[in-house]
């Protein structure tokens, strides 16, 4: 057998790496869905709440088993232990932030560090009847997941699964729009509370495989990640649990080969995971949102060029725009000049550029600017010699009707300071909307 | 017809308020079926609150509200909804068919996928608002004008005989608004009652048949020419009355 062959068949033959391998795929779909609604309604906060609450659970239920029927660590009644937690903490959130000026996210940092020190407490008061580790409930343990947790967590997933698919519309209407959800008569208010139990039913499923503190980035993590490559929730939910069960597949290998620590291996994982797509997501990544950048062209060298070929009336050479269009660096003009093309602009010849009608119109537009803010600054008093080079400056402000203001506190005057003609003023209706506008469309 | 025509909305003695503070107070209102009827005032004198109140999502300290005769809270789903710019996550991961669509969400039992009907009634609503061709797009890559018109469409799709828009017109620029008041006209003349909260006085007189001047308590409801009165806008507005001068000086003329 080859060296590969064995690296990846030799773990899937033992049992303790089919059970993580079972248990943690069943928690990350589930997760991965759930927690697509989680980031959406930033609740990502209450997430790591609704973890950490639950040892106050899970020491309640150990212990009412334990003085009540004697029964050591009964994992059902530690599991309904901690979702009571969890929905008892949620509901002391939602009583802090609702009666008093304190808001919520304060509130939840209040009561679930409140409950989980009195789970702490209780653990350490009664730890010659309690048998809780609490490194392990801090960390989890994915490879020694026992079979109980094993089958809580393949129904949690089932429940929760089957809950968010039926009831997918009224999630997505209620977490998009609460008010109109609530016009139509749909109970904002219980699917608030059912996608919180939920969470809380994931979370308590999920904490003995990672652990506390890792939870809240398996609920989250592979979500955002999906955010960064939908644009449709279904689709999200989709890509969401797939990014969760690859990382539980990719951390346990990832475990096994350096054998390190599992929980922290998964979680590892997703998150390499996330920080690729962070990169290279086709729309909203990194590299992308870069080469954008590096393809817009300032508006001020496109208008540069644009008076200064219309100013040359005629065929404009590349070496005189060089000279007259101010650019952060050369290389900025042929790609203003390549985009002016595309545009329709200007246009081509061997002699050199010439203004097409749209450009001429976009070009008399600036000129109109420069020269209206000309006789501005020569009315209020400029020095001779500062008032062109100012002016070819602020001729790019010429947004929200600022050359019309000028025009119009200027008494509409006929000529510039020069001498020379001022441009009458041409509605954007056809020819080429305000740049302003045009970029708006394309970025997101 | 002898039978009177049960009014479209009734508000009696509305009263709400956020903690100490009352948001609006004592408000008691008719509107008439068939009426395009504005909602004006200074920031923060309730505007947003009143339509949130006749959609039955404030629920009133005092009074009721009738939705045609009924209570609020048993009409649910009779009046449509066009939220505020600012209200609305736009990076949320839905496409400007999927909001279409949601107008039809209270049609569909929950057990049922969308039918291709409901697709279809969707698609017709963007039709309307001429947003056809951006079906496939994520609402945050439109422009304001677009996204107001995506919200128009759904409202549409619910079918309800009420509408209210909450600031349609903020922030688009002169063209779209003619467009978006283009669709509200031609909903009443099919018969539908809008509502809509706005913000521009000098518009105002002529866009709507009706107008509600809030500012916590109702001063005035009535047709533009007598709620566009000097000293009722003094009145409400306080300091910020120059701005108003030209509008009052072409009101006086008529």
């Amino acid at each position: 057998m080859s060296f590969l062959a064995q690296a990846f068949w030799a773990p899937l033959t033992e049992t303790y790496f089919q059970k993580a391998l079972i248990g943690g795929c069943a928690v990350a779909l589930v997760s991965g869905v759930v927690g697509c609604l989680v980031v959406l309604r930033r609740m990502a906060f209450l997430g790591d709440a609704l973890s950490h609450a639950m040892i106050a659970g899970v020491a309640g239920g150990y212990l009412a088993m334990k003085l009540l029927f004697g029964i050591e660590a009964h994992a059902p009644s530690m599991l309904l232990g901690s979702l009571l937690a969890a929905v008892i903490t949620v509901a002391l959130i939602g009583l802090v932030s609702r009666v008093s000026r304190i808001k919520e996210d304060t509130a939840i940092g209040i009561m679930y560090t409140g409950v989980f020190a009195l789970g702490v407490v209780v653990v350490s008061i009664f730890r010659q009847y309690i048998h809780i580790d609490l490194m392990h409930f801090i960390m989890g343990d994915i490879l020694g997941v026992a079979d109980s947790d094993l089958w809580a967590s393949v129904l949690v997933s089932a429940t929760v699964l089957s809950i968010l698919v039926l009831f997918f519309r009224h999630f997505q209407l209620a977490s998009f729009d609460p008010i109109m959800a609530a016009s139509t008569g749909l109970p904002v208010l219980l699917l608030d509370y059912a996608l919180t139990t939920c969470v809380s039913l994931v979370v308590v499923s999920a904490v003995s495989m990672v652990g506390v503190i890792l939870v809240v980035g398996l609920l989250i993590t592979p979500a955002a990640t999906a955010y960064l490559l939908s644009d449709r929730l279904d689709r999200m939910m989709w890509l969401s649990a797939l990014f969760g069960v690859t990382s539980v597949i990719g951390g346990l290998y990832l475990c096994v080969w350096l054998d390190s620590a599992g929980g922290g291996a998964v979680m590892l994982f997703c998150t390499l995971q996330f920080l690729v797509v962070l990169v290279l997501a086709p729309r909203y990544g990194l590299l992308a949102r870069w080469l954008r950048m590096r393809r817009l062209v300032p508006q001020q060298v496109i208008e540069d060029v644009l008076i200064t070929v219309l100013r040359r009336q005629g065929d404009t050479p590349l070496p005189v725009l060089h000279e007259f269009v101010q650019a952060a660096h050369p290389g900025l003009i042929p790609k203003a000049l390549r985009q002016m093309e595309q545009e329709g602009m200007i246009s081509v010849s061997p002699e050199g550029y010439r203004l097409t009608e749209a450009g001429g119109k976009e070009a008399r537009q600036v000129l109109r600017a420069h020269r209206l803010w000309e006789s501005y600054l020569a009315s209020i008093g400029t020095p001779q010699e500062a008032v062109h080079p100012t002016a070819h400056r602020l001729e790019h402000i010429r947004g929200e009707g600022t050359v019309e203001y000028l025009d119009q506190k200027l008494g509409k005057p006929e000529l510039d300071p020069h001498g020379k003609k001022i441009p009458p003023r041409q509605n954007n209706n056809h020819g080429f909307p305000p740049r302003n506008d045009r970029n708006r469309n394309h970025e997101p | 017809m002898d039978i009177k025509r049960v009014p479209a909305i009734e508000v009696r003695h509305l009263t709400v308020s956020y903690g100490a503070h009352p948001a609006l107070l004592d408000v008691s209102v008719t509107i008439e079926q068939d009426q395009l009827v504005g909602v004006i005032g200074p920031n923060g004198s309730g505007k947003s609150t009143f339509i949130k109140a006749i959609l039955g999502f404030e629920k009133p300290d005092v009074g009721e509200i009738l939705i045609g005769g009924e209570d609020v809270q048993k009409a649910k789903g009779r009046v449509a909804y066009v939220p505020q710019r600012g209200a609305v996550d736009w990076d949320f991961p839905i496409t400007v068919r999927e909001v279409a669509l949601m107008g039809r969400y209270q049609r569909i039992p929950w057990y049922r996928s969308p039918s291709p009907a409901d697709r279809e009634a969707a698609m017709e609503a963007l039709a309307m608002v001429r947003m056809t061709d951006f079906a496939g797009r994520q609402i945050g890559q439109l422009s304001g004008g677009q996204q107001q018109r995506v919200f128009l469409a759904r409202a549409l799709a619910q079918g309800s005989d009420i509408l209210l828009l909450d600031e349609p017109f903020a922030g688009v620029d002169a063209a779209t608004e003619r467009a978006i008041l283009d669709v509200l006209e031609r909903a009443k003349a099919a018969g539908k009652t809008l509502v809509v909260v706005h913000h521009d006085l000098t518009t105002a007189a002529e866009y709507f048949d009706n107008l509600i001047l809030l500012k916590q308590r109702l001063y005035a409801y009535g047709p533009p020419s007598l709620v566009l009165h000097e000293e009722l806008l003094s009145q409400v507005y306080e300091g910020r009355l120059r701005v108003f001068a030209d509008l009052m000086a072409k009101e006086s003329k008529r």
